[in-house]
């Protein structure tokens, strides 16, 4: 077990150097002119400067290796260059937008897991009959929505026939709040920080801020949980040790939770880095839909308005966030599954 | 004979398929017969002949697309197609155990052995679990399992093949029942340890003074254990004898193929017999005598039902040719 | 026709889903070839570019002119008629393009192994590791807008699951007897790839294929929606969309007012997802019932 950590452990930092290569191949098919952006932390340095004098004094007119090595080592001293549309430095804006991608994250992760594996179990159990049929529906179609189009519609209820909240992180009043000096910030994840600082009525706002885009979100990414649980349930309840546990006069509630459950979970326990890469390119979408602060948004911004320097931060910090998820995804399936343990 | 009634009676048992096209699938079409308190029998045929399925109908585990169309499966007195799925629940695993034929997939792979013969325990003997800990323990002892302590907390996958079966058995034993199926118990393991766990068996019902349902497509492993024989053919009994009667004066062609498709050294035998063609495809079997496409002896008479005759004290054959069948020691299989 | 095919075929037919998968499908190809016939194009401009149909910037209801309602000056009728063409042709190009890339590159790793191997599937691995929407997107600015941008940047990043999926397949074939026996026979390796192992994967391929084409669609209506895909005007669902956005962040709480602006591309988007994710599905189901979700 702790050997199996300890390896993947190793290959983490293999792969990210790969990433990283991967991001600068991308900042390669920019011209030096562009470059210098993910270089230049701080706009002052280009006040007066003669631009050609930067591009030698960065070297981006070097070979590709050579400006690969200076730039991995400006990034081990965290410089991600100068973030216009954060107007700070990059590595500050990545710094401060992630808790609330972080939030988004967590709030979203439990209910498709919950209902993708509850409704995936229950669709197995009735198999082919009318509540199955109707499941499997609920689940392709939401499977096919695209996240951009439902937010939309969930918009549009909730902002507009509902009225129960505008888009954004919070309302005017909580916003005010949350930045006087008497909130303490701990986590800047805007729920947690409130009940840390028992404030209920902040996190109720922040709360109801967040159900729209965890809505669609879940809407759009359970129905993947949902179908591997099925088949896979389906698959284990074929298998013998179903059988035996049957033989054994077990109620058909424990053989299903309990016997045919844990083992079914095992494949959705792989794909689940898969959830975890369609959350965050969901809250690309979402936090653009929904007006909220995240790197999502951050990244998508950055994208419209051609900020290199922002755009290959947030990558290089998307695929860090990814890798780091299968890893965590990886260990859990460890718990789950006795005989990798062993390996 | 201890005892008249018998403790396991099966009676006139089908058990149909139905397919996607509704197709129905005569697995088991009418089987009898019965098991007595304390005694060994077998249950012998080729793969597909319904031995399997008739185990799992005792057990009332037939997968859904399968449905018990008939029948009456007896046990002390109460028929266990009428009883209730909760009723049922509390027969299996207290009254009828089973084993089964792979032991690495019948073990839930993601828990410990001792949880899974736990679960039994807790469940039918109503123990708390350290006791049930304690009888689990026990019953991995009794099974010749070595450091049954240490054995409790580990992982099926850290078991050897031999030890999965005997931990399976463990399982099936732990509350003592009636009845026990095996099904295939040995197939799948190496010919050392089948024969240690055919002995392990065979003491334990002893011990236990269980009744045993030995299902196997193996005769040699019958010849050692069983005191009656069932021979299935294609859903069907088509020969029913005391384990003597069936080795040394079978009179079904079927069984006398499948005695003389072995090789042995005990008896002379001129040469081997190998049944022609394959056991027919169970959507449509042929009509009458269901063997008669592979049968040497075939002729108009068996395209009706033959009859279940009793030909000596509890020998009782399936076909309209049985008396002829002295005539394969000459003529062999071929037609 | 053996039992088998029968059973494929059955399946296909009496699957309402399938049915349903397959009618959708075929309505888009239809609106799709004749698309000039339903929104005829105004003469000698590029009929991708939506006609300027008002001078006004606000949205305009449904109207007889305008059936599905104007947004953004243009006729979103129009823009879901030809953005059918645009979601087949991205569809279709970066299927097609990607999946010849990763059928050669997962050729390569499977049939050579070892270091050819372990090379291409880090590689794979690394390419795996930044989300698909976020690395078309980033590509994308990096090469500049349009629509071909689009297609390459998404092509870049979606190479690697049709390689996967071959690579797997051909490790499991490569130990088939037939294999090994025309490798005895010394048939070379590039014939035994084309003749024995390209066959057997195929379907496994064309199924995939064909459950992502919906996520390559989303991908680039999504593009268009951030506004970093297709230009301004180009007949796309998701550009579509893009206007929608800010009546409903911005309409006060009337955002209802505006539903027609998202409902009609939004509808035309979901659909055809929805038909080509059913038939994959279907595909999947009949061919390969072990892989059944």
């Amino acid at each position: 077990m702790i050997f199996y950590i300890i390896r993947r452990f190793l290959f983490l930092p293999l792969t990210l150097l790969g990433i990283s290569l991967l991001v600068f191949l991308m900042i390669g098919l920019l011209s030096p002119y562009q470059r210098l952006a993910t270089f230049i932390d701080s706009p002052e340095r280009l006040k007066g400067a003669d631009i050609d004098k930067l591009v030698e004094f960065y070297g981006l007119n070097d070979p590709l290796i050579v400006q690969y090595g200076r730039w991995l080592k400006n990034i081990f001293q965290g410089n991600l260059g100068w973030s216009y549309v954060g107007k700070e430095p990059v590595y500050d804006a990545l710094m401060r937008r992630f808790p609330y991608t972080l939030e988004l994250a967590l709030f979203s992760i439990f209910p498709i897991l919950f209902l993708g594996i509850n409704l995936g179990v229950i669709s197995s159990v009735n198999h082919n009959r009318p509540l199955d049929h109707g499941l499997r529906i609920f689940a392709v179609v939401g499977w096919s929505f695209p996240d951009f189009v439902f937010g939309l519609f969930i918009l549009m209820i909730f902002y507009s026939v509902l009225g129960w909240f505008p888009p954004g992180n919070l309302s005017l009043w909580a916003e005010e709040v949350v930045k006087s000096s008497a909130f303490h910030s701990f986590t800047g994840m805007t729920t947690i920080d409130a009940l840390f600082n028992g404030r209920l009525d902040i996190f109720w706002d922040a709360f109801l801020h967040l159900l729209g885009p965890v809505l669609t979100l879940t809407y759009v990414q359970f129905a993947f949980i949902l179908r591997i649980t099925r088949s896979s349930m389906l698959e284990v309840l074929q298998k013998d040790y179903v059988r035996t546990a049957r033989a054994k006069g077990l109620d058909e509630r424990v053989v299903i939770n309990k016997h045919a459950r844990r083992n079914a979970l095992i494949p959705v326990a792989t794909v689940s880095g898969q959830t975890i890469i369609g959350l965050l390119a969901g809250a690309v979408i979402v936090e653009t839909i929904f007006n909220r602060t995240g790197i999502g948004s951050f990244m998508s911004l950055a994208a419209q308005q051609l900020d290199y320097a922002s755009i290959m931060g947030g990558t290089l910090f998307f695929g860090l966030i990814l890798v780091l998820g299968n890893l965590i995804v990886d260990i859990s399936y460890a718990f789950i599954d006795p005989r990798v343990r062993l390996e | 004979m201890k005892e008249n009634t018998p403790l396991l009676q099966v009676q006139d048992l089908k058990v149909y398929f139905y397919t996607e096209e509704k197709e129905e699938l005569r697995a088991v079409d009418g089987v009898s017969f019965y098991l007595k308190e304390g005694e060994t029998i077998a249950l012998v045929g080729e793969s597909g002949c319904g031995k399997s399925v008739t185990s799992l109908a005792i057990l009332r585990l037939i997968d859904s697309d399968g449905k018990i169309q008939g029948g009456k499966i007896i046990l002390r007195g109460r028929d266990l197609l009428s009883l209730s799925e909760k009723e049922m629940r509390e027969i299996r695993g207290r009254d009828i155990s089973m084993i089964f034929q792979e032991p690495s997939s019948a073990l839930n792979p993601v828990y410990t052995v001792g949880d899974q013969i736990m679960e039994a325990i807790i469940l039918h003997q109503k123990l708390p679990r350290p006791q049930a800990r304690k009888a689990a323990e026990e019953a991995l002892r009794l099974v010749g399992i070595p450091e049954a302590r240490k054995r409790l907390d580990e992982y099926p996958h850290e078991l050897s093949g031999g030890m999965k079966q005997r931990a399976m058995i463990a399982m099936a034993l732990s509350c003592h029942p009636k009845v026990l199926i095996a099904d295939e118990p040995t197939t799948s393991l190496d010919v050392t340890i089948q024969a240690q766990i055919l002995e392990l068996i065979a003491e334990l019902q002893h011990r236990l003074n269980m009744g045993v349902i030995l299902i196997t497509h193996d005769l040699g492993v019958v010849a050692g254990m069983a005191e009656r024989v069932v021979i299935m053919y294609a859903g069907k009994v088509v020969e029913e004898g005391s384990r003597w009667d069936i080795f040394h004066h079978s009179f079904h062609p079927y069984t006398w193929g499948l005695l003389h498709s072995i090789p042995r050294l005990d008896i002379k035998q001129e040469k081997l017999a190998i049944i022609p063609g394959a056991v027919p495809d169970p959507l449509n079997f042929p009509s009458g005598c269901r063997f008669r496409n592979r049968c040497p002896l075939a002729d108009e008479l068996c395209l009706t039902e033959p009859q279940w005759r009793e030909i000596e004290s509890q020998h009782y054959v399936y076909c309209h040719h049985y008396s002829q069948v002295e005539v394969l020691k000459t003529r062999g299989f071929e037609r | 026709m053996n039992r088998e095919t029968r059973r494929i075929l059955r399946r296909l037919l009496s699957n309402t889903s399938a049915i349903l998968g397959f009618v959708l499908l075929i309505f888009f190809v239809v609106v799709a070839i004749f698309a000039p016939l339903f929104a005829p194009p105004p003469p000698n401009k590029d009929p991708y570019i939506m006609p300027i149909v008002t001078w006004s910037s606000n949205p305009l209801p449904p109207s007889p002119e305008h059936p599905f309602g104007v947004a953004g000056k243009r006729d979103i009728f129009y823009g879901v008629v030809w953005g059918t063409r645009t979601a087949f042709r991205v569809g279709i190009i970066v299927t097609l393009i990607s999946t010849a890339l990763g059928l050669l590159v997962g050729a390569v790793a499977g049939y050579f192994g070892k270091l050819w191997d372990e090379v291409l599937m880090r590689i794979t691995d690394i390419f795996m590791a930044i989300p698909f929407l976020v690395a078309a997107m980033v590509l994308t600015t990096i090469l500049g807008a349009g629509l071909d941008k689009v297609m390459i940047a998404m092509t870049a990043f979606s190479w690697m699951y049709p390689a996967r999926l071959i690579r797997g397949n051909i490790l499991q074939i490569k130990e088939e007897q037939f294999v090994l026996a025309a490798k005895a026979l010394g048939v070379s390796d590039f014939s035994i790839i084309l003749r024995h192992v390209l066959p057997n994967t195929i379907f496994p391929v064309l199924i995939q294929a064909s459950m992502r084409m919906g996520s390559l669609v989303i991908t680039a209506a999504a593009l268009s929606f951030l506004g970093v895909g297709a230009p301004q005007g180009y007949a796309d669902w998701g550009a579509l969309l893009n206007y929608a956005r800010n009546w409903m962040l911005g309409g006060q709480g009337e955002a209802l007012k505006y539903w027609y602006m998202t409902v009609f591309p939004g509808a035309a988007m979901v659909l055809f997802v929805l038909a080509w994710n059913l038939v994959g599905d279907t595909l999947r189901d009949a061919f390969d019932p072990r892989l059944r979700l």
